[in-house]
């Protein structure tokens, strides 16, 4: 019994006595997802993880903790230790939490890992609508007004920034039929329940190479090398360049103040996991963009995207809070 | 009209809670977007509410009309000690679940539960708690990785530990 | 002939039926327990089975779905508590059979309709994958509003004694289901200025409090009097017991494909208008209904194991999940470097008669491990109440924090628990509150997305409904399900012969 507790204490001591971040990872590490199983940034988490947990000589448990458009997982992340041993797996929405006034935290709060892809945004449509093209959309549209339905999502996701990007350059009069993700905002427009969606191109990939919905335009600035036909929205309107590229994206951020060697660490093996054959393969076949930035570059792209975008959907009336108020510069 | 079955003791109480309770859901509903349109988030919100508060009403009239029951007491057949001790066990185990941790939470929880309603010795109790509680942990912590708060017991460390060692004899 | 070859690759190879027997094993106990899910498991898979090969992750999963499914029935026969929200309707007469003594019977009931059910599933998934998925996908947001309205006359069914609290606990359940941010256009509903409440009320906190928690303390009334003594008699079913039941069972197993194979409904709405479904064709049930009847426990498990083989119909046509676990398959055959998607049938028809096979071996799986053990897992009810009610609560609360691990969810769950106490107490029917949870989201967003494509006019909308087939059976079905139950009918004739 006394040896016993004897061992316990050493135990107990030696580990706290560790300098904690000497053998970092010395123990688990939690991953917070912001979004449910089966969505686009769990399965990348899940996918690139293995590869970095590899470098890192650590195991990291995921797990999905969803809720308040991602803002529960993000702050349960802000409210550990900035110690490394919980990391955030999310995607771009908490960029635009101040001005939805969704929550008073956003990457600022975070060290980016690493921003590891960019998904493309695609305008597509029932196979059955009489249109091909956009200039023919936009026509059939002036044609009929509020005749075609748009699939949306909640403010502030994808199918709502598309759609401020055209009212602001060609005001639309269409019927927004509200789904709450692009999964099944895209099963209702095989269905024909909508006509039109703005959605990202992983998404909408397979079936448009089957056939069951199709292409109008990529909103890019070039083509995509896995539909190569399909025209990007410059070609046809060249005055989107100037709000193009733009896409959600997402990364693995460590709360603000974790150490510097810890950072280095998770951005090394991140940055490596990335690099991997299969993990490159996945990204390009759902048809992603590999950023795979970290450090100053991340900063900046991330700064870059809020700015664009929070002025973007706040021109076009969906905001609660001017981006002014939290000083984010008008691009 | 209906059997005339007596009324529980606090049952006229209960339902007048409902009544007040869907009066202050339905005025909350209003308070979502009105009578904006009929596709408001708030439409079929303030239809729920209104059908509860309509039922409610209609439950408390008829409760009203029932007799009172006479041999039926508050402290012995609604609320007696051992489900307020129950009660008062689980939000214990919720408010110490995060600072003291999940493995001495539980065991602390299931021995005193087992040592207060089946009067087993102290010591049955606390062996057959320990062995739940492991039990449990095995399968949720280690098979099924769910993350219970570790609190004062370093868990990570303990089974970082343990991996080390079979790592270690493997290697 | 590939699909042939297809279908006997999981049969021959030891290694991928050792793992789909794993699978199935584990997920029996996956479902069975109250906060561990099959949707939880096969997302932690993915991670597991990363470096492997297609194959053996795939059976791993397809065991764990199937075994999981058929889980959740075990907790709700013997201690009330549904092991997943599939399993609800299974605890209204499997509860009450393990109350008289006969928990062993049921669940070897269950055992074989869960078997009968699953094969249908996987049948139709086979024969009739490309026109059942086309006709899943025609369901409009009308559609789908409807389907919700026949749901929510359950009320009818489940309501016990008193229709009118029956019809306010269905109505608080719609309540409590949009608590939160509604993620169609992120306004805050009964949110009350808390921002844990933007997170919505876990569904699994509201159903484990319903039922683990009060059921918990109502039995505390009673702790001291002796366990209900099990008698083991016959597990397996006789033939003439199972095709006694069969004709309703391949009406309920129909009712589950094609509720499984629609996006955006699985098993548990299946399981719950299955058990509508049986009490409405039943006329003379030997025992009534919520009482223990045969009838009630065939209904609800071959609806949501045949639900199973439905939801892979758009999955494997389309590349759209039937639910939840599907649309994770869905991740893990991308991370597997697989494209699901309407060309998946044509490009690689393996995978199709490859996942085929590994359901129907899962479901084989799923019958041996079902009816072995059983006398084991019988003593548990006889464990001594003083016991077995604490377990039951730690349980219950590991299990509402497992869900998203959330203390909050902890809170809900007591508060739902003792609500529901002084519910059952005063009367009120929790079933309703269970269902109008379940069928919150599917009747308001659908409800929404139906009047807005209408353009917010009622009678354009009726119009529509009308000139839909599809609608029109649903609304007459609607109509007539509402008449037929004829609470309001019999009241109205009823005051009328008074007078």
């Amino acid at each position: 019994m006394m040896m016993k507790s004897v061992i316990g204490a050493v135990v107990a001591l030696s580990l706290s006595a560790l300098p904690a971040l000497a053998e970092y990872p010395e123990k688990e590490i939690q991953g917070i997802i912001q979004w449910g199983a089966g969505g686009s940034t769990d399965t990348v988490a899940r996918a690139i993880t293995p590869r970095a947990e590899a470098v890192l000589g650590g195991k990291i448990v995921m797990q999905n903790v969803t809720g308040g458009v991602g803002a529960i997982g993000l702050n349960q992340v802000a409210d550990a230790d900035a110690d490394g041993y919980t990391v955030l797996f999310g995607a771009e929405n908490p960029l635009l939490y101040k001005v939805m006034k969704l929550g008073d935290k956003d990457y600022s709060d975070f060290i980016p890992i690493n921003i590891i892809a960019r998904g493309v945004p695609i305008l597509v449509a029932n196979v059955d609508a009489p249109f091909n093209t956009f200039p023919e959309m936009v026509a059939y549209i002036n044609a009929n007004p509020k005749a075609v339905k748009f699939g949306s999502t909640g403010p502030g996701g994808l199918p709502s920034v598309v759609t401020a990007m055209i009212n602001a350059k060609t005001p639309l009069d269409v019927t927004f039929i509200p789904y709450d993700g692009d999964g099944p905002a895209l099963t209702a427009l095989q269905g024909g329940a909508i006509h039109v969606m703005p959605a990202v191109l992983g998404a909408a990939i397979e079936g448009i190479k089957g056939g069951t919905m199709k292409p109008i335009a990529l909103f890019d600035v070039e083509a995509s090398p896995q539909l190569p036909d399909v025209p990007t929205i410059v070609s046809t309107n060249p005055e989107f360049a100037d709000v193009l590229p733009w896409g959600p994206f997402f990364g693995v951020f460590v709360k603000e103040g974790t150490p510097d060697d810890v950072v280095a660490k998770l951005t090394a093996a991140y940055a490596e996991g990335a690099k991997h054959p299969d993990f490159v393969s996945l990204i390009d076949g759902r048809g992603f963009k590999m950023l795979s930035l970290s450090g100053e570059e991340a900063e900046t792209f991330l700064n870059g995207w809020q700015s664009t975008t929070s002025w973007l959907i706040h021109d076009a009336g969906l905001t609660k809070a001017s981006p002014e108020e939290f000083g984010i510069p008008k691009p | 009209m209906q059997t005339k079955q007596p009324r529980r003791p606090g049952e006229l109480v209960f339902n007048l809670a409902m009544v007040l309770g869907s009066l202050f859901l339905l005025w909350s509903a209003y308070g979502i977007s009105g009578f904006e349109a009929l596709s408001a988030p708030g439409a079929v919100p303030m239809v729920t509410t209104a059908a509860m508060l309509v039922c409610a009403v209609l439950i408390f009239r008829e409760s009203l009309r029932k007799g009172a029951s006479t041999d039926e007491t508050v402290a012995r057949d609604i609320l007696p000690l051992p489900i307020l001790v129950t009660i008062a066990a689980v939000a214990a185990y919720a408010l110490l679940l995060r600072p003291l941790g999940f493995l001495p939470t539980s065991f602390l929880f299931l021995t005193g539960l087992i040592y207060y309603l089946g009067r087993y010795s102290l010591l049955r109790a606390a062996l057959l708690s320990a062995l739940i509680v492991l039990i449990i942990f095995l399968i949720f912590r280690i098979v099924f990785t769910v993350l219970m708060p570790p609190g004062i017991v370093p868990e990570a460390e303990i089974l970082a530990w343990f991996r080390g060692l079979f790592a270690g004899r493997g290697a | 002939m590939d699909a042939v070859n297809a279908l006997l690759i999981p049969i021959f190879d030891l290694q991928l039926l050792g793992l789909i027997a794993l699978g199935t094993f584990a997920g029996i106990y996956v479902g069975a327990i109250p906060g561990l899910s099959v949707t939880m498991a096969v997302s932690i898979l993915i991670s597991f089975t990363f470096t492997w090969e297609v194959y053996p992750a795939l059976a791993l999963m397809i065991g764990i779905y199937m075994g999981g499914v058929y889980g959740g029935s075990r907790t709700a026969i013997l201690l009330n508590i549904p092991g997943a929200p599939s399993a609800i309707a299974t605890a209204l007469d499997g509860f009450p059979m393990a109350q008289q003594g006969k928990a062993g019977e049921a669940i070897g009931i269950v055992t074989v309709v869960s078997f009968i059910g699953g094969f249908i599933g996987i049948f139709a998934l086979a024969l009739f994958a490309p026109s059942l998925a086309d006709f899943a996908i025609r369901f409009q947001p009308r559609d789908y509003f409807l389907l919700g309205v026949l749901g929510i006359l359950l009320v009818g069914s489940l309501s016990g004694e008193s229709l009118v609290k029956g019809i306010f606990s269905g109505a608080l359940g719609i309540a409590i289901g949009s608590v939160g941010m509604d993620p169609l256009t992120f306004t805050e509903r009964f949110t009350f200025e808390i921002s844990g409440l933007r997170a919505g009320v876990s569904f699994v906190a509201v159903m484990i409090g319903m039922f683990g928690i009060s059921e918990g303390l109502m039995q505390l009334h009673t702790v001291n009097t002796a366990a209900v003594k099990q008698t083991i008699g016959r597990i397996v079913p006789s033939w003439a017991q199972v095709r006694k039941h069969l004709p309703l069972g391949l009406q309920t197993s129909s009712i589950g494909t094609v509720i499984g194979a629609l996006p955006g409904t699985g098993g548990d709405i299946a399981a719950l208008m299955a058990y509508d479904h049986a009490k409405r064709v039943t006329k003379n049930p030997e025992v009534p209904f919520g009482k223990g009847a045969i009838e009630g426990l065939v209904a609800p498990e071959t609806a949501n194991n045949a639900a199973v083989g439905g939801a892979f119909i758009p999955m494997l046509t389309l590349g759209i999940p039937g639910d939840a676990v599907t649309a994770i398959m869905i991740g893990a055959l991308f991370i597997h470097g697989l494209n699901p998607g309407p060309l998946l049938m044509t490009s690689q028809p393996d995978m199709f008669w490859f996942i085929v096979s590994s359901l129907m071996l899962a479901n084989c799986f799923m019958l041996i491990f079902g009816l072995t053990g059983i006398r084991l897992f019988v003593k548990i009810v006889e464990l001594p109440r003083t016991v077995l009610l604490p377990v039951i609560l730690l349980l219950s609360i590991v299990g509402a924090y497992a869900v998203n691990n959330s203390l909050t969810d902890v809170y809900w769950m007591l508060g739902f628990g003792v609500f529901g106490y002084f519910m059952k107490l005063y009367g009120y029917p929790l079933g309703p509150v269970i269902l109008g949870v379940i069928l919150s989201r599917l009747l308001d967003d659908n409800w929404r997305r139906a009047i807005i494509s209408d353009q917010e006019s009622l009678w354009m909308l009726l119009k529509g409904t009308l000139a839909s087939p599809l609608s029109l059976v649903l609304f007459a079905a609607v109509i007539l399900i509402f008449l037929s139950k004829t609470p309001l009918w019999g009241l109205v004739f009823r005051r009328k012969t008074a007078a």
